[in-house]
């Protein structure tokens, strides 16, 4: 083993030609990541192509890159314009989006960045010690633990919403909703179509996203235009207007992006190891991913928090937790398509392709065969989150201008950029009107004090939800019995059900003693 | 200076902002050296794929995409149209305005979808170019089996019907008509076997491998790692001859089975291109799925690579639906088709509960703590700007192209906004091509040229 290990290491880092890849493949993936609608899949399958031109080991490198400064990146217009750039970072999109209205956009993005490096490391490193071994919970997963599974991050959403229990169940039933229409998986049978082939696809995440955080918040803002002077004016920095341009461009960033983020990371130590572990955990499982990863992290962050009260309104702990985990979840998912050649997610899918055109075939051999590349993978996954921590902090000095602009210039712009991200991720425009659609609904929803973050996720896992209900009752003929049959079934469903039963508690209990 | 701006009246701004439209119209036009089209091709070129990315239609359609570039001499860019089960991009490649700028990867549901009632495209809404790619169909069982040929395995399945289970792909996908029609073929009944609706070849196989099912059916090369580790068998394959990369694999037919079927890819233009367009293309294509690049290509993904020319493509076509529309039209596999839990189920489960939660809401209606800005009459006026942007944007796009288009948009909404009209003018002219370079040239998306300007 460590005889590859260094092999691994030689070919990694003593290779010019992988540091080059890398370090072009953060640049892009951040630029990917930072415009709603590009997501880290779109950007990955863009560099297929290029990919028939590179060894295997830098082909892989740029994909890792990509994927782990993309997730990053989808942070910033996420603190910046409340756009999330990913399901994932849709989980903490209020509580980023509270410092920028209170001109500290740099604070959350901060947080995200160190806490993404830091969980991407945690992630990387579960994996060269007990990857192998963690490859066979995957297999103990049959429909009804999915089904469990799905449920409780479902849960999840709900419990770090803001608000109120009721509000945010009636979000999240909404959401489920919303995701029957099209053409039902498991029965491929048209519901709610009306007879309009665009229906079919059914309403797409993405596009639901950036309509309902960020041409909800367009609106918003277009209806209170001009009432109050912008807020965003020059967020109050460490370094004094006069300093040198040496002080302002590479000590500022530092010293205001990175430095608290820094202490509060040393604070956390134990909660970065919690959220790495759940996200790990959740990561490998095909299917699930980092979107419940982050959702079930900040969930227990809000549990195991002196201040549950912020989360939702701008708690730099949850943007943190969350953050670490989806990072972790990132690696994990690589897991099961190396060893069983299933994909994880979409990423992950393109990867299995990259894997075969260079003559690698994933299987559970892997390890033995090709040893050194599998170590190589997650020695890039290491040198990808440290290369992200000095591009990152180059994006948020740029992205820092964006609240600069004033509201009048900036609105027009953000909303032509929704309109063109949602076409851009399958050239629809029914897409566009999703994106219309959901504006308003968001708009609405938020007069109401309805949470949005349960809607979307909602939207997301309606489809494998219902999938693995399907599937379970069928092949139990019926019985309801199949649910909790298997013995980590009960035990998911109890964890599901005890989670409902201490919230529900929680909520019912008479207040006083939430008070800060 | 903000003062004398509010003060201006609107009939001072008028004028010089008509002049200003007409200036980004002229700008956004000359900037990108329009005007009426050369020969074709002579703008960017949309391939659409049915199927997500990543996957393997995905990516026979990004190879061929990359170098049909080179042939054609214009950016060739992949659009995943995904989800219904291949209807929405089946749909989209075949509605497509028939200029030879939009094609499609076409895949075996071409066939299927429509005799299943989830769309009235048929392969008559094409124009076939090429078949570039058939994988057939083999059936595979644990190496730890009882049954050594298909004919023991046809006589267990004769002996116990209902007993034994099958996966592949979902319900009434592709390789479950492929096993359905074989049993029919062999005069048992299509629910013979219990097929197990399980979404990808790969789980089926994993599944397989746990012993969930008994047998699978998919293509040799989506099984061919499980194969060489000799952890399954394959005890036929559903073609006309044995395959050259799997001698050892005989077909249904040698084992007294009259039954082929298999899964294609193959590239198609909406009907009503122009003859001279459509030779251009086809000839391009045909020199890339028969170049030495493309082959390898193929050979590393486990494709089995074909060129079958337009008139032979139209005839398997013709062919495969005829036999697609018997097997999927016959009573017994209209039957296997019908769920026990009816689409309707989960989501009315869902509404039950929403509407129990609302009335909830309704009736514990607390303290209303509504954070709500008031509402002015401009600002109400901007709502409805912002929304009849977005509609104005769609409706418009397509016809007159996105810079002209998204260019007055932005400069109309920014001048609204209260803008001056040169800075609005300035930052329409500059953003508008900028995001047009970046999304359309850098990042590929079909952003539209217009089809006003198209020759």
């Amino acid at each position: 083993m460590s005889d590859a290990l260094r092999q691994a290491a030689g070919q990694v880092l003593a290779s010019p030609q992988v540091w080059v890849v890398v370090v072009c493949s953060a640049a892009y993936g951040i630029f990917a990541g930072a415009i709603p609608g590009l997501t880290a899949t779109m950007a990955v399958a863009l560099f297929v192509p290029l990919a028939y031109w590179l060894d295997p080991i830098p082909a892989l490198a740029a994909v890792v890159t990509m994927e782990a400064c993309a997730i990053f990146a989808g942070d910033i217009p996420n603190a910046l314009l409340r756009i999330p750039g990913t399901p994932a970072s849709a989980a903490y999109a209020d509580d980023a989006y509270a410092f920028t209205r209170r001109g500290h956009p740099e604070r959350p993005l901060g947080v995200c960045l160190l806490f993404s490096a830091v969980g991407g490391l945690f992630g990387a490193l579960v994996l060269i010690v007990v990857g192998r071994q963690l490859a066979k919970v995957a297999l103990w997963f049959s429909v009804a633990e999915y089904f469990w599974l799905y449920l409780l991050g479902l849960s999840c959403a709900v419990i770090v919403a803001r608000g109120s229990l009721l509000r945010a169940t009636s979000a999240l039933l909404l959401g489920l909703l919303l995701s029957t229409v099209g053409l039902s998986a498991v029965h491929t049978q048209a519901r709610f179509t009306f007879g309009q082939p665009e229906l079919y696809q059914g309403i797409s995440f993405i596009p639901a996203m950036i309509g309902l955080f960020g041409i909800s918040e367009v609106l918003r803002n277009m209806l209170a235009l001009g009432e109050r002077p912008p807020s965003g004016k020059a967020a109050p920095t460490a370094a004094k207007p006069g300093q040198g341009r040496i002080r302002r461009w590479a000590w500022q960033p530092l010293a205001v992006v990175l430095a608290p983020a820094g202490s509060l990371l040393r604070r956390r130590i134990p909660h970065v190891l919690r959220s790495g572990a759940i996200g790990s955990l959740v990561g490998m499982l095909p299917g699930a991913g980092a979107d419940i990863g982050a959702w079930v992290s900040l969930a227990a962050s809000k549990r195991f928090s002196k201040r549950p009260d912020e989360y939702g309104k701008g708690s730099l702990e949850g943007i943190g937790d969350a953050s670490a985990a989806n990072s972790a979840a990132l690696a994990a998912t690589w897991i099961p398509a190396l060893v069983f050649g299933i994909p994880g997610d979409s990423v992950t899918a393109i990867v299995i392709g990259v894997l075969l055109m260079k003559n690698i075939k994933p299987g559970p051999e892997i390890f033995e065969k090709q040893a050194v590349l599998v170590y190589s993978i997650y020695l890039v996954f290491i040198l990808a989150n440290l290369v992200l921590i000095p591009i990152g902090l180059v994006a948020v000095k740029v992205g820092g201008f964006v609240v600069r602009i004033p509201k009048k210039v900036l609105l027009p712009v953000i909303l032509l950029f929704c309109v063109v991200g949602a076409y851009a991720i399958n050239g629809s425009y029914f897409d566009v009107w999703v994106v219309l659609g959901m504006g308003i609904l968001g708009f609405v929803l938020e007069r109401w004090s309805v949470p949005l973050g349960p809607v979307v996720l909602g939207i997301i896992l309606g489809g494998p939800l219902e999938e693995r209900f399907i599937q379970t009752l069928t092949g139990s003929d019926g019985s309801l019995a199949a649910f909790v049959s298997r013995p980590l079934a009960a035990g998911l469903g109890i964890a599901c059900l005890a989670l409902w039963a201490s919230t529900l508690a929680l909520a019912l209990a008479p207040r006083g003693t939430t008070q800060p | 200076m903000t003062s004398s701006r509010n003060r201006a009246a609107l009939g001072t701004r008028t004028l010089p902002a008509l002049g200003a439209l007409g200036v980004v119209a002229w700008l956004t036009v000359g900037l990108c050296g329009c005007g009426p089209r050369g020969e074709y091709p002579s703008g960017p070129v949309v391939l659409v794929c049915p199927w997500s990315a990543g996957g393997g239609t995905d990516r026979v359609a990004r190879q061929v995409a990359a170098q049909l570039e080179n042939e054609l001499g214009v950016p060739v860019n992949v659009v995943n149209a995904t989800g219904g089960a291949g209807v929405t991009g089946h749909t989209r490649g075949a509605l497509a305005r028939p200029d030879g700028y939009t094609f499609a990867i076409m895949t075996a549901e071409l066939n299927m979808l429509h005799w299943r009632g989830l769309t009235n495209i048929t392969y008559r809404d094409y124009e076939p170019l090429m078949l570039i790619n058939r994988d057939d169909a083999a059936l595979f069982v644990r190496a730890d089996a009882p049954w050594a040929t298909l004919g023991e395995l046809k006589a267990a399945v004769a002996a116990n019907p209902r007993a034994l289970k099958a996966s592949g792909t979902a319900q009434g996908g592709i390789w479950h008509v492929a096993l359905a029609g074989w049993l029919v073929a062999d005069r048992l009944g299509a629910s013979d076997v219990i097929w197990v609706s399980i979404n990808g070849a790969a789980p089926s196989l994993q599944e397989l491998m746990a012993g969930g099912v008994d047998m699978v059916c998919c293509s040799l090369p989506e099984a061919q790692a499980l194969l060489d580790a000799g952890k399954i068998r394959a005890l036929g394959l559903m073609a006309a001859a044995r395959l050259p990369s799997f001698p050892d694999v005989p077909t249904f037919k040698e084992q007294g089975a009259d039954w082929a079927l298999g899964t294609w890819r193959g590239l198609g233009i909406p009907a009503g291109v122009s003859a001279a367009r459509k030779a251009r293309l086809t000839e391009a294509v045909r020199r890339v799925v028969t170049s030495k690049e493309y082959l390898e290509f193929m050979a590393r993904a486990g494709f089995h690579p074909a060129a079958e020319p337009p008139d032979e493509f139209s005839r398997t076509l013709a062919d495969l639906d005829q036999q697609f529309g018997a097997i999927l039209t016959s009573p017994s596999f209209k039957s296997v088709q019908a769920a026990r839990f009816g689409p309707m189920v989960f989501p009315a489960v869902l509404a039950s509960l929403l509407a129990a939660c609302v009335a909830a809401l309704l009736a514990t209606r607390g303290p209303k703590r509504r954070h709500a800005e008031p509402a002015t009459r401009q600002g109400v006026a901007r709502f409805a700007m912002v929304v009849a942007w977005v509609a104005l944007y769609v409706v418009l796009a397509e016809r007159a192209g996105f810079l002209l288009v998204a260019g007055t948009l932005l400069f109309v909404m920014l001048w609204r906004l209260r803008l001056r009209w040169y800075v609005a003018l300035l930052i329409a002219a500059i953003l508008v091509p900028a995001v047009y370079q970046v999304f359309a040239v850098y990042l590929r998306a079909p952003l539209p040229w217009g089809a006003w300007w198209a020759a």
